[in-house]
């Protein structure tokens, strides 16, 4: 499994670069991820009203919440997510959420 | 041109078998016609080809790890040859024992088939994707290490196999390179089915030496039986999402819904496939909302795996398949419904319907159907009012190949479209001819390392070319113009191909499911149903 150095740690990532250990995330670790991946830097009210809304989710269900219900929920439409996201919901923020990567159909 | 590749060269060691350039592959339909810019497979980072088994052609569907040791690829030679053996025994291969042995011996290498692969086609004919290339592979070696083929009847055939993990390893992934949409064996004029083939090859991989792609059995079967959802979703979720959709169901008809769950003797189990509450959840509403309004007695289950009607097993292990086929049966039984009706998927159709009668026996052999014929009867019994003017937009089909080919549903679909849609044109070729939309036996939900890109580049090819040509009347992305795929595998194909190739900017094409244009349809509804992304 390859490793990354993220918030000053070593933390094991998948091919995708989905964190592989949850226990290690915190908020200095989702800004590193989202400085990576998204080229966000630093995050704003609203990308951490996003990923803190899916962390929430994910913590209760053991999944990230359904597009539609995050936009709902959040007053977000679609189309900002991606303007905050460039990469999307799932590979920009939940792996910024510090979730692993949607599995199934979705 | 280069040399044709052989049966041999699998077996040779060198980086990659075979460099797919952008210049090469199949021509592409106006807004597509000009520069390769969208035919570019990505590359593996170099520690990816350190780490992983990449010398077929450079993409990793399954990425195998390098074993450590020539002592550890001989173990897994080994397996692979006990494990074919087995293939080939009644005792261990009760599913698939017959089309399988005769896939292997009547091949008359006439290669009628190769142009009716989709793969094979849109990659510019590279010859390690031709339909009868890993066929004759494995016809070779069984041939040569367990028939005990003669040194003179294999100069005289031209087999020149060699047996060693490199030959394994490539063929591991080249059984990631078909979608099992058997167009092949539909043009055999003797039926040979080279998806079979394919299927087997990921089935002892599978079985017998654990080697399958991590989302279709660690992430997905694995992880279907143990949490209920291959997505992951707990039940929990499931009931959380379910109350969602009741309030966007109010939202937008002004009705008030109770979604049924867990309703004894109800007279249809309705099973979706879990994405579809995920990714399209207004997908399974607008179910919610059509059996409503025709006043059909339905239940979802919240049981684990009981709100999940996927089975990945289909693609690639038989144990993991039975499994999950005889927990959806199970379900359905002890909720005492008539019988399974399943939603839009493709492959659930495949499983649950066809194979899955394979195992399932006495009680367990609840009658199971498509949601299609149901859905025509609804359609036209009247009880719902539709406007098809609501409609009024260039609607094109697409056909999951297990819904024509496998099982021949093909009119339903097409009745309801023309009832609905007054715009409604036919890609070329449909029906039971259809070409898979390229995400096809998992492909779709395979989204790591550079297999995305391979999947977007050369096997939806085809497809992408078909829906493009469709429209070609009116390409202009300023007219607003769906591609209806009744199946949420497909649905996640044309949601990655679509965006890849920009689709919905340069020609104003999106994507939906069939429910989601008939309830479009009902008079009244205040808004439109339909969202254009």
């Amino acid at each position: 499994m390859p490793k990354t150095k993220l918030a000053g740690m070593e933390i094991e990532i998948d091919e995708d670069g989905f964190i592989q250990e949850p226990d290690k995330w915190s908020k200095e670790v989702a800004e590193d991820l989202a400085k990576e991946e998204s080229s966000v830097h630093p995050m704003s009210e609203d990308h951490w009203r996003l990923v803190n809304y899916i962390r929430d989710y994910y913590i209760k269900f053991g999944v990230a919440p359904p597009v539609r219900m995050l936009c709902k929920q959040n007053k977000f439409e679609l189309k900002y997510v991606y303007e905050m996201f460039p990469k999307g919901p799932a590979a920009g923020a939940c792996k910024v959420a510090g979730l692993p990567k949607p599995t199934g159909c979705v | 041109m280069t040399e044709k590749i052989t049966v041999q060269d699998l077996g040779k060691p060198c980086e990659q078998l075979i460099d797919i350039k952008a210049g090469s592959l199949m021509a592409l339909p106006y807004p597509y016609d000009g520069a390769n810019d969208h035919s570019t497979i990505a590359q593996l980072k170099e520690e990816q080809k350190k780490r992983y088994e990449a010398s077929l052609d450079g993409v990793l569907a399954i990425g195998i790890p390098k074993p450590a040791s020539p002592a550890e690829e001989k173990a897994l030679v080994a397996k692979f040859l006990s494990g074919l053996s087995k293939l080939l025994d009644k005792n261990d291969n009760w599913t698939f024992l017959q089309p399988l042995k005769f896939s292997l011996e009547y091949c008359a290498r006439c290669q009628t088939c190769n142009e009716a692969c989709p793969i094979f086609v849109s990659s510019g004919r590279q010859e390690i994707y031709r339909p009868t290339y890993r066929a004759e592979v494995l016809r070779q070696i069984v041939d040569k290490y367990l028939h005990g083929q003669s040194k003179f009847s294999r100069w005289f055939l031209g087999n020149n196999v060699e047996l060693n993990w490199t030959t394994i390893s490539r063929l591991a992934e080249l059984s990631y390179r078909c979608t099992i949409c058997r167009r092949c064996a539909q043009t055999c004029p003797v039926g040979i089915d080279n998806g079979l083939i394919t299927h087997e090859l990921r089935k002892l991989f599978s079985q017998e030496l654990g080697i399958a792609a991590r989302e279709l059995h660690e992430v997905g079967t694995m992880q279907h039986l143990k949490v209920g959802s291959s997505t992951g979703m707990k039940p929990s979720a499931f009931m959380d999402i379910k109350k969602f959709m009741e309030e966007e169901i109010e939202e937008k008809t002004g009705r008030k819904i109770e979604i049924p769950v867990d309703k004894k003797g109800a007279d249809i189990l309705l099973i979706h496939n879990a994405g579809e509450y995920l990714s399209w959840p207004e997908n399974p509403a607008a179910f919610a909302i059509i059996f409503d309004a025709a006043g059909l007695n339905w239940t979802l289950s919240s049981e684990l795996v009981g709100y999940d009607g996927v089975n990945y097993g289909v693609w690639y292990d038989d144990v993991q398949f039975s499994r999950i086929a005889i927990k959806h049966a199970q379900i359905a039984k002890e909720l005492k419904v008539n019988k399974i009706v399943v939603g839009e998927c493709g492959h659930a159709h495949k499983a649950l319907i066809v194979i899955a009668d394979r195992v399932l026996t006495g009680d367990l052999n609840i009658p199971r159907e498509s949601c299609m014929p149901l859905l025509e009867e609804i359609v036209f019994s009247g009880k719902l009012k539709l406007d098809p003017m609501r409609n009024n937009f260039p609607v094109t089909l697409h056909d999951p190949c297990n819904m024509v080919r496998l099982m021949g549903i093909v009119s339903p679909q097409r009745r309801i479209l023309r009832e609905i849609a007054p715009q409604f044109r036919e890609m070329t070729p449909h029906g039971v001819e259809n070409y898979c939309c390229g995400g096809g036996s998992g492909f779709a939900i395979m989204q790591s390392m550079n297999f995305p890109s391979w999947r977007s580049v050369i096997s939806g090819r085809m497809k992408l070319k078909q829906v493009v040509d469709a429209f070609q009347d009116v390409i202009s992305p300023d007219v607003k113009k769906f591609v209806c795929a009744p199946c949420s595998n497909c649905k996640g194909q044309f949601r990655d191909l679509l965006n890849y190739y920009d689709v919905g900017a340069k020609c104003g094409i999106n994507y939906t499911g069939l429910v989601d244009l008939i309830v479009n349809a009902m008079v009244d509804l205040k808004q439109p149903y339909l969202e254009v992304d």
